[in-house]
């Protein structure tokens, strides 16, 4: 089956929501909300890999695109201990209350 | 040609706009439930660049492992009030009638698939296998991928081992009780 669009079709999809997804780490304050617009980043270029693949004709992009995930999957997880591990002893998880290290 | 087309358009205004509400809801339990709708659109998009292993995957462990990590977290340290969430008796009717219609449409889908032999789609029947052999060694699928990840990225599908243990030691150390620690 071929692309049903031109390659750039996608990438500007991606664009987009990658630029979404940056507007969301840098206007929230909520780190559960930062996490999940990095995971929209995240999906994002996934999403340009797979473009790139399917017009190149290559297998390449889909093993980044596999790796990716593994590491996202990584990272939440860990993310996701620290957040909680933090409103344990704080109580708030608001990032803008969240200077103790601040150098 | 130009059902892809319209099926492109429709997935990326619904990738957009869940990408946006992503980070427009004041409720991080909505920003959850719209990354989750962007994920599907993201795995219908994989599907049209031929990825039907990655698609599979991107459902299996983002909108399946990820997604339910998340909503956990999310709905246990929500500072925000619950008012805003509705209850079974808030719900609107407009709900209602739109989980019913969707339900009746999904399963319309599933009968006409099981009953009406719609899975054989006309080009797979007029292609046969040989036409199908030489596709899989043009565009590539799950076999070419394996192929891929076993014989050229072995070393990279290796270390990926090591990153899933160092996170896995990780969170059963951040997710330690501290009061475990004082017993000791």
């Amino acid at each position: 089956m071929p692309m049903p669009m031109p390659p750039n079709a996608f990438l500007l999809v991606s664009a987009i929501l990658f630029t979404i997804g940056v507007v969301g780490v840098l206007s929230r304050r909520n780190p559960l909300v930062i996490f999940m617009s990095i995971e929209l980043m995240l999906n994002a270029v996934n999403l340009s890999f797979m473009t790139f693949s399917s017009a190149l004709h290559s297998v390449d992009g889909w093993i980044f695109v596999f790796l990716v995930l593994t590491v996202a999957a990584a990272e939440v997880v860990i993310g996701l201990a620290i957040i909680v591990s933090i409103f344990r002893s704080r109580q708030e998880i608001d990032v803008d209350d969240l200077n103790s290290m601040k150098g | 040609m130009l059902a892809g087309q319209i099926a492109f358009y429709v997935l990326a205004a619904a990738a957009i706009g869940s990408g946006i509400g992503v980070i427009a809801f004041r409720n991080a339990v909505y920003s959850a439930l719209s990354l989750i709708v962007n994920l599907f659109c993201l795995a219908l998009f994989f599907l049209m660049l031929n990825a039907i292993f990655l698609a599979t995957v991107q459902v299996l462990v983002y909108a399946g492992a990820i997604m339910v990590l998340f909503l956990f977290v999310v709905t246990m340290l929500s500072p925000e009030n619950d008012e805003s969430l509705p209850t079974p008796d808030r719900l609107g009717l407009w709900q209602r009638g739109a989980a019913v219609g969707l339900g009746i449409i999904l399963a319309g889908a599933i009968g006409y698939i099981v009953v009406g032999q719609a899975a054989l789609h006309p080009d797979a029947v007029a292609t046969g296998a040989q036409d199908l052999a030489s596709q899989i060694s043009r565009n590539g699928n799950t076999e070419a991928f394996g192929q891929a990840l076993f014989h050229g990225f072995l070393f990279p599908f290796e270390v990926t081992s090591v990153i899933l243990v160092a996170a896995i030691v990780g969170a059963v150390v951040l997710g330690r009780r501290t009061s475990s620690r004082e017993g000791e």
